[in-house]
């Protein structure tokens, strides 16, 4: 709704434009809108060369205000009013706040000051993203990251060499890999009129809740309540696409915080290239690898069915190298494989869910729908799938009595059958029979999770390859590995 | 291709490092995924002769591990009559993209000079070996002369 506002707001505001012969005629114009407290939004062409201070004249009379009473927020940043809106990390529609200032009104001329302490001043004043920079963020290690902004460029204050910090996300609009950018919000109103007390200083004061303090400008009476109470009002952090024009405040991106530029030119441990960016993964080593060899590394462990059902993050694969508690924890990582890969992981990945919650996947050709079912209940229906009903123990068409072993089948089918067929004949005729006599004829069933073994030669201890069964089991015995399996029939 | 990048650099760096004990190293230029090699053991009683492998990369290499057969047949409890080698290095569990071909040559000449009886692929030769290595030591010499390459002369 307030959109819809806002757009026709904006087409008003160019027609009155037109009709006035625009007093202000700006080339290369920036359309942003700015919220006023209490809800209002109007549209702003800004002139990218404009500081804050124009903003201000812009706007102030729009809320009935003077310049000097109006504060810009933006990225959890009071904007001061020597920052050019080039310098603002601002893009086509995106949402400027225009709070009235409390309390204290401002002078319009700068206190007196050595440059130095200006130079600070403008820096503090910039929105977030334009002051963090990558060094703070390339590692979670505070210790480690503070000495490596000493390594670099040691002063800021010339802000020459400066690079502004890498966010990667997914974005759901473009439905690939994009930068990112991060900005800030209320954690109780959802305001984004909310300035930060102080910067974020690593990728878990940004992931987590409740980690930077801040104070919440909208004015609305629950925030209000909160400074009142003497409770602080926390920070919350999110991102956006930067490469499509926002689509407003629900725009918004997963960060894939792995994904870092490669600022130490670390060499993928795969294949061994130096590029950028790369993924980090979240081992106490941080392991590098590509982005190509990230996908190959997810593809090939999708194909074999290796990747991890974790409690907590959810269907997920560990650092390539090995290394102890390196899940990855947030699985938009996996959105870097192709849709129909994508697609598949999905699948695995619930499938992986159903089995392990003690459900079944229904057997039908086709459907393979995950149904969970009481403990002890045999008959099984595939309600909201494809309505086959069957057997939980033998997986065929529901019966009663004993389940008949699969061989038998085909005869029993064939005595029913009206026709006269070869039961011989018809079973080789069978659509896939051949890959299921092979299974059946070269594999056996691992004794803990069933999964279709094949011995290719070796002793007989086998080791279930599936990710977490990994159980140890004597081809012979078809039971657990035992000292009499390995005294008896090691090796045949 | 990763595989294929990957393998051109590590093929690069063995040939450059002369490795003594893994030479005549020979890939077809249109299938880097397939090497052969020479491997000339140091220790009694394999020093009598080179044995020919195979090493055969994955398409999906370095994530998956490379397979190495003999090509010569080897008088040795950790290798079979089919050429299959158990070399835990390459094993599903443990091997790990980061593991270099060079490390793996190294390990399987490691155990071609030092059999290891405790995890055999022929049980009848581990128990050879551990019972009577005077026995052991006599056929495997025996069937070194017999069966195996001739060694590089340098």
């Amino acid at each position: 709704m307030g959109s819809i506002i806002g757009v026709l707001k904006n087409i008003l505001c160019r027609m009155l434009q037109l009709l006035s012969f625009g007093k202000k005629t700006i080339t290369n114009s920036l359309s942003v809108y700015v919220k006023i407290s209490g809800g209002r939004t109007v549209a702003v062409d800004l002139d990218p060369t404009w500081d804050i201070k124009n903003v201000k004249e812009v706007v102030a009379p729009r809320l009935g205000l003077e310049p000097n009473e109006v504060k810009i927020i933006f990225a959890g940043k009071e904007l001061g009013d020597k920052i050019k809106i080039s310098e603002c990390d601002l893009g086509q529609q995106s949402i400027l706040h225009a709070v009235k200032v409390r309390g204290r009104l401002r002078t319009t001329l700068p206190p007196p000051s050595t440059s130095l302490i200006e130079d600070i001043d403008e820096q503090a004043s910039k929105p977030l993203s334009e002051t963090l920079n990558d060094t703070m963020f390339s590692n979670e290690d505070s210790s480690k990251s503070s000495s490596n902004i000493d390594d670099g460029s040691t002063n800021s204050g010339e802000g020459t060499n400066r690079t502004n910090v890498h966010f990667y996300v997914f974005c759901p609009t473009c439905k690939a890999l994009k930068t990112g950018k991060l900005r800030v919000r209320c954690h109780f109103c959802k305001s984004g009129a909310f300035t930060v007390h102080s910067d974020p200083q690593s990728w878990n004061d940004v992931l987590e809740p409740k980690q930077i303090t801040g104070l919440c400008e909208n004015g609305s009476e629950l925030c209000a309540d909160i400074l009142n109470n003497k409770e602080p009002t926390f920070a919350e952090f999110y991102f956006k696409c930067s490469e499509h024009t926002s689509l407003g405040e629900q725009d918004q991106a997963v960060p894939l915080y792995l994904i870092r530029p490669n600022l130490r030119d670390v060499p993928c441990l795969a294949c061994t290239d130096v590029s950028d960016p790369v993924v980090v993964f979240p081992c106490t080593e941080g392991h590098v690898t590509c982005l190509d060899c990230f996908r190959q590394y997810c593809i090939t462990r999708l194909t074999e069915r290796q990747f991890w059902q974790h409690p907590e993050y959810g269907y997920t694969l560990a650092c390539p190298a090995g290394c102890p508690d390196s899940f990855i924890k947030e699985i938009h990582h996996f959105r870097l494989l192709n849709d129909t890969q994508y697609a598949q992981y999905q699948r695995f990945g619930t499938e992986e869910f159903v089995l392990r919650s003690g459900g079944v996947l229904c057997p039908q050709p086709g459907c393979g729908m995950g149904i969970l079912i009481d403990e002890g209940c045999v008959k099984v229906a595939c309600i909201n799938g494809c309505g086959y009903v069957f057997c939980r123990l033998c997986l065929q068409g529901y019966h009663v009595g004993e389940c008949r072993s699969a061989d038998t089948e085909i005869g029993a089918n064939a005595e029913a059958c009206s026709y006269n067929v070869d039961p011989a004949k018809a079973s080789e005729a069978r659509w896939d029979e051949a890959s299921k006599v092979a299974i059946k004829v070269l594999t056996k069933p691992c004794p803990m999770c069933r999964t279709p073994t094949e011995r290719d030669g070796g002793c007989m201890h086998m080791v279930c390859t599936r990710a977490g069964c990994n159980f140890h089991w004597c081809w012979v015995c078809q039971t657990p590995w035992t000292r009499e399996c390995m005294g008896n029939h090691w090796f045949g | 291709m990763a595989a294929t990048r990957r393998l051109q650099k590590e093929l690069g760096d063995i040939r450059n490092s002369g490795l003594k004990s893994f030479r005549d190293i020979q890939v077809d230029e249109t299938n880097i995924l397939t090497w052969q090699g020479l491997i000339v053991p140091e220790n009694a009683p394999y020093n009598k002769g080179a044995f020919k492998i195979e090493i055969n990369f994955p398409a999906e290499y370095p994530f998956k591990p490379p397979k190495i057969n003999f090509k010569t047949k080897i008088y040795h409890p950790n290798i079979d009559e089919k050429g299959q080698v158990c070399l835990p290095i390459i094993s599903a569990e443990n091997w790990k993209p980061a593991t270099k071909t060079d490390q793996v040559i190294q390990a399987l000449v490691a155990l071609v000079n030092e059999p290891e009886p405790e995890h055999p692929l022929r049980g009848d030769l581990a128990e050879e070996y551990l019972k009577d290595k005077k026995k052991f030591t006599k056929n495997a010499e025996e069937y070194t002369k017999k069966h195996s390459e001739k060694r590089p002369a340098d």
